[in-house]
């Protein structure tokens, strides 16, 4: 059973990665299409194991925690001593109802325990994609605009400095000089519990628990976001329309920004959906670091746990959320460049 | 409105425009030519300030010199005073921005209109270059590139500029679309002054004035017709040259070696008329007569100089009085029947026979042997005791070059596209045909490397195919040392392939002298028209007969009786010949007299 593990965990994101890469390219139609390759691993890998179906699926530990009653209940459900094709059937069915199957960790239908932990991680992934989008790509134009000056070698190092730097280390020293030293923040978890507070006291309670781990993703990601649109700034800032521009009589800000920066942008937001992949799982570090309880976490627990539902529920969820954001930034990317609308079409 | 003083730009170490003077009046269209790296482009970016580069010498707009001002001032005045339409490459538009949004930030840049009027007056700009209003909602890869340049020009007429540099403005568009925008920038040029960058000359040809660029200098500056119907720097008529347009006749020729910046006048690597001043010092541009000039010779040099050249038989002007000039590295033919005195004029040049009045200068930098001919029956041209090798190795043999002279003549021998194995080479002239014999005689006269050779009918025993070839020849020597020639023949339809000019002889005289399109496009005299006329054609259709016959005049003009326009003054009075334009004619019905008189 070590095999099972070990070839789930490298093929599944590798050949999500690949399907992914494949289908930004296209229209929504490649996007379902990737979605059913996605669906087709979930439930195929497990069943290719040899040997019983339910302990392919669930594992040892599972066949050891749940009583023979639950386990035959499961049996049923999933029509696991079923024909393959019954079995798809039965798989489709359960996820058109939300069942991604049962998590014996947490003792509760993994659906339940997705749902309760996602949208905190899209909380902290999302916000730190937004913020180091904004923050990388004013960077990379305002540092591309002065190349080779002070600024621009500054950003660079500082940049190398910060990229460099995983980002759970960045929050395991923010926790602890912040957090811990200063006492500035709280140390863990994504609210104060045991309390029953609403509207904007549970925002700020909320924001008051988000700001380290966010900061933390943040600053990891800047770079990627810095780098691209700092070279895809100076690349435009060469081309014929920033002269044409120029002898328009614009400011300076306005060439800067609505000429140069906004072409430089089309890069940057095609990087921005790779990043994305990246922070869905990549914030699974930084959310066990401060103990913040998204969808991170939950992998950090199923995979301690051995609770393989759970993981392939995880993975699934997230490789469709990463499908979804692709989409839409495809759609955003449309929206920026009238070209990538036409060749659409 | 604008004037340039001594504008020097280098970038680094390296000099992209050197000692600048030009000046555009409001209203006037000046067109700046040259091929791709003279550094027009340069030139148009550093006047709207654009130009990264260390600039000296002064560009006087509106009375006050730039180069001094401050970034933000020149900014308020780009787009505003002063506009320039870039050259229309697929980037020169925002790819990611409507074109109404691009017009309108151009007229919103200077506060010079609110919003509201700002929309009209996008509007109103789209009508001006001819565009339907909802081309403001396509963008840049949407349209075609004649629309492209419109919204360019659009966007640079957005604050009705006093000045306007266009770079390239018909660069990448079909020739329907390019004589719109050209009519387009006529039109809007009343006014402004209008710097038209193009190497295009069809395009600088709506131009009043041209400006000629070569390796970042200007090398003649004059007007539309003079600097196009008669070139007077080599690298101006190179261009004219190598320009494939529907005007000129002659066959393209390029410009020989390869463009770049060199020491001393720029073009002088590439230049067939150089000096050894010409590789060290910079040639400064002075008014010559009707232009400005940058070279060392004074433009192109005349090699050959006939004044009032007359030569009589037996009391019988068979030559009389011509006027004519060859300069360098160009093609004059001489046409005319037989008998009209070519041959006679073309021994005098030769020296062959002393003229009776009037005298051949020859410019003085023309050494012994430069000055060749071919004659016109090349078997009695040659001693019949000389073998083929022989005959072509004479000239060296005289000269006193022994070295290699054997290779020399073989080579020469091959150039003009005979054998040279060592039979060929061993055999006499009664063992070779007249086409051979030609040939022979035309290596013989090039083995020399002359720069003037007169050609007396010099392919008349040959196959048009070898006639082609031999003619090739000479054109690729013209383009590579500048050989002139003086080609004397009847025949027009090859006169026209060959020649830059062309002088029609009557009877001794010279009745037409003028560009070859012109004398062959648009003859003026009565005689070469008709001689046009009775040109080979193809279409197999055969001109109406003259009415009378030939030599039977006894005064006046020689043509008259078989004129079909005479005059009753033709019968009296032998017309001068009168000047006009780059154009010479000797008849009453051109020259106007003939109307006084009769």
């Amino acid at each position: 059973m070590r095999g099972t593990d070990s070839l789930e965990q490298t093929l599944i994101p590798g050949v999500t990665k690949l399907v992914l890469g494949w289908a930004a390219r296209g229209r929504l139609w490649d996007y379902l299409i990737a979605f059913a390759i996605i669906l087709g691993l979930n439930f195929f890998l497990p069943r290719c194991m040899p040997g019983d179906p339910f302990l392919a699926i669930y594992g040892e530990e599972a066949v050891l925690h749940l009583s023979p009653q639950v386990q035959a209940e499961l049996m049923a459900q999933y029509g696991l001593n079923e024909p393959w094709l019954t079995q798809l059937w039965y798989y489709l069915r359960n996820l058109c109802h939300g069942q991604l199957g049962y998590s014996y960790y947490y003792t509760t239908p993994v659906s339940h325990v997705l749902l309760g932990a996602l949208p905190w991680t899209l909380l902290l992934a999302g916000g730190s994609l937004l913020l180091s989008f904004l923050i990388g790509t004013v960077l990379g134009i305002e540092s591309a605009w002065r190349r080779g000056q002070t600024l621009d070698r500054g950003l660079l190092t500082g940049v190398m400095l910060t990229g460099s730097l995983p980002d759970y280390f960045l929050g395991a020293v923010l926790l602890l000089l912040v957090a811990g030293g200063l006492g500035l923040f709280p140390l863990s978890g994504a609210v104060t519990a045991y309390t029953n507070w609403h509207g904007p006291r549970l925002w700020a309670d909320v924001l008051h628990h988000l700001v380290l781990p966010l900061v933390a993703v943040t600053v990891a990601h800047v770079g990627g976001f810095y780098l691209m649109s700092r070279n895809a700034m100076l690349r435009n800032l060469h081309r014929p329309f920033i002269l044409t521009a120029r002898s328009k009589g614009l400011t300076e800000t306005a060439v800067r920004y609505r000429h140069a920066g906004r072409n430089a942008l089309l890069p940057v937001v095609t990087e921005a959906g790779v990043a994305a992949a990246r922070l869905m799982t990549g914030v699974l570090f930084v959310e066990t670091v401060f103990a913040y309880p998204g969808v991170g976490s939950v992998i950090y627990q199923a995979l301690q746990a051995r609770d393989y539902p759970l993981l392939q529920g995880a993975f699934l969820v997230v490789t469709v959320t990463v499908l979804i954001l692709n989409y839409a930034l495809e759609v955003l990317y449309g929206r920026l460049d009238a070209r990538v609308r036409d060749h659409a079409h | 409105m604008l004037e340039i003083k001594s504008l020097t730009l280098d970038i680094g170490s390296e000099r992209i425009l050197r000692d600048i003077n030009l000046k555009v009046a409001a209203g006037e269209v000046l067109a700046l030519c040259g091929e791709s790296g003279a550094g027009k482009t340069s030139l148009g970016l550093t006047v709207m300030g654009l130009m990264a580069g260390q600039v000296q010498g002064e560009v006087i707009f509106q009375g006050r010199n730039l180069l001094p001002l401050a970034e933000e001032e020149w900014r308020r005045l780009r787009g505003r005073e002063m506009a320039m339409v870039l050259q229309n490459t697929d980037d020169a538009l925002n790819p990611v921005l409507s074109v109404g949004a691009q017009l309108l930030e151009a007229v919103l840049a200077h506060g010079l209109f609110d919003r509201a009027a700002a929309v009209l007056r996008v509007e109103e700009l789209l009508a001006q270059v001819g565009l339907p209003e909802h081309k403001c909602n396509s963008y840049p890869h949407q349209l075609s590139g004649g629309e492209r340049a419109r919204v360019l020009l659009a966007m640079a007429l957005a604050n009705d500029p006093a000045l306007l540099i266009l770079d390239e403005p018909t660069a990448a568009v079909d020739t329907i679309t390019k004589a719109e925008l050209l009519s387009l920038i006529k039109a809007i040029s009343p006014g402004r002054a209008v710097l038209l960058i193009t190497h295009d000359l069809a395009a600088a040809a709506v131009a009043a004035r041209i400006a000629v660029m070569y390796g970042g200098t200007l090398v003649e500056v004059g007007t539309t017709p003079a600097v196009l119907s008669d070139p007077r720097h080599p690298y101006t008529r190179g261009l004219l040259r190598s320009f494939p347009n529907m005007t000129t006749v002659k066959d393209l020729q390029g410009i020989g070696g390869e463009g770049g910046r060199a020491p001393g006048c720029p073009f002088h690597p590439r230049c067939t008329q150089r000096l050894a001043l010409c590789g060290h010092k910079i040639p400064a541009l002075q008014l010559r007569e009707d232009r400005w000039l940058a070279c060392h010779r004074g433009g192109i040099v005349p090699l050959l100089q006939m004044r009032n050249l007359g030569k009589a038989f037996d009391g019988q002007w068979a030559v009389a009085g011509v006027d004519l000039t060859l300069q360098e590295g160009e093609s004059l033919a001489v046409v005319g029947e037989t008998g009209s005195g070519k041959t006679t004029l073309a021994r005098m040049i030769m020296n062959l026979l002393p003229p009776d009045c009037g005298q051949v200068e020859r410019d003085a930098s023309l050494a012994d042997g430069a000055v060749q001919m071919v004659f016109q029956h090349p078997r009695a041209s040659v001693s019949h005791r000389f073998s083929a090798l022989e005959i072509v190795r004479e000239p060296l043999d005289i000269k006193g070059i022994l070295a290699d002279r054997d290779e020399i003549a073989r080579a020469m021998i091959a150039e003009v596209h005979l054998p040279v194995d060592a039979a060929f080479l061993a055999r006499y002239p009664h063992q070779l045909s007249g086409g051979e014999l030609q040939r022979l005689v035309l290596a013989r006269a090039l083995v020399l490397e002359p720069k003037v050779l007169v050609a007396d009918e010099p392919t008349s025993a040959l196959d048009a195919s070898t006639q082609a070839k031999i003619l090739r020849l000479i054109m690729a020597l013209q383009e590579k040392r500048g050989l002139a020639l003086l080609l004397i023949t009847h025949d027009l339809a090859l006169a026209r392939k060959v020649c830059d000019r062309a002088a029609v002889m009557l009877q001794g005289r010279i009745v037409e002298e003028g560009p070859a399109q012109s004398v062959f496009t648009q003859p003026s005299h009565p005689y070469t028209k008709a001689m046009v006329q009775h040109a080979p054609q193809l279409t197999g259709v055969l001109p109406s007969p003259l009415p009378g016959a030939a030599g039977t005049a006894s005064g006046g003009c020689p043509f008259w009786p078989r004129c079909p326009e005479s005059l009753v003054v033709c019968r009296e009075v032998n017309p001068p010949l009168v000047a006009d334009g780059q154009l010479r004619i000797a008849c009453h019905l051109v020259s106007g007299q003939g109307s006084l008189a009769g």
